[in-house]
């Protein structure tokens, strides 16, 4: 085994040099040569978005509670330190014990967001690993990704070997079970493929032909032998309180974007808004106890000395034993001096009780997210809040003593006309004016930021087929927007996205595996943290398209038939085709879909008899 | 036994990469996993009284660095010592404690600091060059080097900031200095910029391989204290 020796006038010349040492409390130790599996787990961004992410920490956890394997963490080095790396020869290495990625059995990736996908690259160039799957030979590392890019594996079908669709708990078992099996066998690297390809929720994408039409549509996926599966199914776990959950995460030694204890409440969400990936790909949604989570938030501070809790969830305030938990909680966390924050409460169920007691912190920010400026394009979304419903939340607030509120949108909707934009803007106006009076007696008025983003159209969500709206529409929205806004009010501060890295993740989105070639031009070319504005090109994205042949508006501008096939096709979500065409069809009608805590609207996720589906299943029966 | 506590702490090369206030929440999450009856400050946003003597640079390593703390209830220093110790991570160590009056806190009292500075030339420097080279550079009535500062960069003359500076070793290329410099909230001199200004001085190319704290010393009477003896003034 190799271990790097770091050198020392190396760190002190780069920014933060703790990312790069590794030894933080909880850290795992093993001796690595006792162990059958090395496996890296990859964050394909900086160490400080990293570390914040709770999925890494339940299967580094998950992973290192097995004797046999010993997984490390990697993380994408800035680009101070990825130029010293490279002057000095240094290959990417794992924290836990300086040993460059190409000697891990293997290499894990986690696909959060598309614009981390030339990082990929980057990293294995760095760690040593061709960059393409098919250039890997016997002995070289397998490269494996999951996470909720994953359900589109397509456009980075050339250099992942394997995929892991859904959540890895328990699949991950098999497939480590299945590696040691055939590294013990000898075997060839194309017959652990094959091999990992009968592992449920495994998708191996050099086992498939992908079949195109004249015009760049797709005419079929196939696999490439009858031992294949057709389509390759989403793994759950069915019961949260039965599966592992860290308590004894790592505290790094600087500062990450969520630097306190996760404590996941649910996974899931029963609301269905049309445009949120998140809220189809993760169902059906399932509870953790709260006796459960008490015991977690517990043993987490003990084991941590962390200073603070944050209740994470798709949306929070849907918890079922909400008030019961946070009151349990809060008598904890009173008494240990330990903060608790409660993020993302919807504006329908907000309580505002809840958090003044909650948030023993300066009463700064307020974050809501209407999504949309008009009713009716909320009914398209089939976000289910009304302008009252925000109107009493923000003056509640208000008056409460909160000064600082965030209003979150998106522009470029399905449906939407400049009308609805310049909603976005008089919803603003009219929260300013409806507060007027009820500000706190210091006499700081209410500030009102809002913020909007640009629909991207997801794999699996009901606006799969829409074409996203032109970065010269979406532009001239913004300006419109701003204009309008600045031309009636000082008191609102408005923001928004980048245009052309909504665009490129877009793209990425909804891509097929021909992309491949497309990141690989920009990676060549120097693209990497695309999404990071200071780093992102667009000229060298735009180049790549050229160079490649291949028209970026294709996949992002266009409209979709029904009866297309979708580069995603073969990957089964649980969540089925015929649910997505009606609620489409529901959208561009306005009409509204009731959540699954109303009733079911038979998405297809029941398939999986877990959660709700169950849960609500037995309630029924019982009422009869 | 005492409710509050003056300690001496040690900062080894496994922890020299982080920043000054990560090295306090380091300690406070230490405190907490130790579950030591800390005192908190009151508000909204309670703090564990905790104070440091002197910020600790990155880069740096250090055998004396000192803070006061307060409990709640009455703590020996030997429970304090090693249960915080179990809960620290490798690089820093709790060395020792003593009762702390709680009356003027340690931030306030440190006014100078001992260093040890390693550092490699670019040719090779006999021990009495190099003593030659400290004599002239501490003749000089004025060392100007720019200073951060709140409001940006600015010019300060460091050199009655330096008590002293003497060779320790040269041989070949590899040198040590000891350095006894004005500490503290006022008059700080960091060593980093002392070399800084010793390179700059002498037109030598100089790399600085470690720096390393040997002591803090309080100021009683116009004499240096050792700050442990100081905590009960």
């Amino acid at each position: 085994m190799m271990k790097l020796a770091l050198d020392e006038s190396l760190l002190l010349k780069v920014d933060k040099p703790a990312k790069y040492t590794g030894n933080e409390w909880n850290m795992v130790r093993k001796n690595p040569d006792e162990v059958a599996i090395r496996f890296a787990f990859a964050f394909p961004d900086d160490y400080e978005i990293g570390m914040s992410h709770l999925g890494m920490k339940i299967l580094y956890h998950t992973m290192n509670k097995r004797q046999d394997t010993y997984c490390e963490r990697v993380f994408a080095p800035w680009t101070d330190m990825e130029q010293l790396m490279r002057e000095k020869k240094i290959p990417l290495y794992a924290l836990e014990t300086y040993t460059p990625l190409s000697e891990f059995d293997l290499v894990g990736f986690t696909l959060q967001y598309e614009m981390s996908y030339t990082n990929i690259l980057n990293m294995l160039d760095l760690g040593g690993i061709p960059v393409l799957a098919k250039d890997r030979t016997e002995g070289m590392p397998f490269v494996l990704a999951g996470g909720p890019c994953a359900v589109n594996p397509e456009p980075l079908a050339d250099f992942i070997d394997f995929f892991v669709i859904g959540e890895g708990e328990e699949v991950i078992h098999e497939l480590l079970d299945a590696y040691k099996a055939w590294k013990a066998s000898g075997e060839s690297r194309d017959a652990f493929l094959l091999k990992a390809s009968g592992v449920s929720g495994v998708y191996v994408p050099s086992l498939y032909d992908v079949f195109y039409y004249e015009d760049g549509t797709i005419m079929d996926i196939i696999p490439k032998n009858a031992q294949v599966p057709d389509v390759i199914k989403r793994r759950i776990v069915t019961q949260l309180d039965e599966v592992d959950f860290p308590e004894d995460i790592i505290v790094p030694y600087i500062g990450t974007v969520h630097d306190r204890i996760m404590l996941e409440l649910f996974r899931g969400c029963i609301r269905g808004c049309r445009f949120c990936q998140a809220g189809f790909i993760y169902r059906p949604v399932r509870e953790r106890s709260p006796e459960k989570l008490l015991e977690l938030a517990k043993n987490s501070v003990k084991k941590t000395g962390y200073e603070e809790i944050s209740l994470v969830s798709l949306s929070t305030s849907d918890y079922t034993g909400l008030p019961d938990l946070c009151n349990n909680l809060m008598t904890f966390t009173e008494e240990e001096k330990v903060n608790l924050s409660l993020p993302s409460l919807r504006v329908d169920n907000f309580s505002l009780g809840l958090m003044e007691k909650a948030s023993k912190v300066r009463k700064s920010g307020l974050t809501f997210a209407p999504e949309a400026g008009t009713q009716r394009l909320r009914d398209v979304i089939n976000k289910g809040v009304t302008d009252e419903d925000l109107k009493s939340s923000v003056q509640l607030a208000v008056a409460g003593g909160w000064t600082s509120i965030k209003l979150y949108f998106m522009i470029g909707l399905p449906t939407e006309t400049m009308e609805d934009v310049e909603g976005i803007g008089d919803m603003g106006i009219n929260l300013i004016e409806s507060c007027r009076g009820l500000e706190n007696k210091e006499g700081k008025s209410l500030r009102l930021t809002l913020s909007t983003s640009c629909f991207v159209p997801k794999p699996f969500t009901p606006f799969q087929w829409e074409p996203m709206d032109t970065i010269e529409t979406l532009m001239e929205k913004q300006y419109h927007l701003k204009d309008r806004i600045r031309k009636r009010t000082r008191r609102i501060d408005y923001n928004y996205h980048d245009a052309k890295t909504s665009f490129i993740e877009a793209v990425l989105a909804r891509g097929d595996r021909r992309l491949g070639a497309v990141i690989l031009a920009a990676w060549k070319a120097g693209a990497k943290f695309d999404g990071w504005d200071e780093h992102f090109s667009f000229a060298t994205w735009q180049q790549a398209f050229t160079d490649c042949g291949l028209d970026p508006a294709f996949y992002a501008n266009r409209r979709r038939e029904y009866s297309e096939v979708l580069p995603w096709d073969h990957i089964d979500m649980g969540v089925n085709k015929k649910f997505l065409v009606t609620e489409s069809l529901k959208a561009r009608e306005g009409d509204l879909t009731r959540n699954c805590a109303s009733g079911c609207s038979n998405c297809g996720a029941q398939v999986y008899k877990a959660g709700i589906c169950v849960r609500k299943k037995n309630i029924d029966e019982k009422d009869r | 036994m005492p409710k509050a506590l003056r300690f001496r702490f040690s900062r080894g090369p496994e922890l020299k990469y982080i920043a000054h206030l990560d090295m306090l929440r380091l300690f406070e999450r230490a405190i907490k996993r130790a579950g030591l009856p800390v005192a908190y400050t009151q508000g909204f946003n309670p703090r564990q009284k905790l104070v440091f003597g002197l910020p600790i640079a990155v880069g740096l390593t250090s055998s004396s660095e000192y803070a006061d703390i307060e409990f709640d209830q009455d703590i020996s220093t030997d429970d304090y010592i090693q249960g915080l110790n179990a809960h620290l991570p490798e690089g820093v160590r709790v060395m020792e404690a003593t009762a702390f009056s709680g009356k003027d806190n340690i931030m306030n009292q440190v006014a100078s600091a001992k260093y040890e500075l390693s550092f490699t030339t670019e040719d090779e420097l006999s021990h009495f060059a190099l003593e030659n080279m400290v004599r002239d550079f501490l003749a000089k009535e004025e060392i100007m080097v720019m200073k951060k500062s709140k409001k940006g960069l600015k010019p300060v003359n460091i050199r009655p900031l330096i008590y002293s500076l003497t060779v320790r070793k040269a041989e070949k290329k590899s040198c040590i200095l000891d350095a006894f410099l004005s500490a503290g909230a006022e008059n700080n001199l960091r060593p980093d910029l002392l070399m800084e200004a010793f390179q700059k001085e002498t037109g030598m190319t100089i790399r600085v391989d470690a720096m390393h704290r040997t002591a803090l010393f309080a100021s009683l009477m116009n004499e240096w204290k050792n700050p442990l003896e100081v905590a009960n003034g």
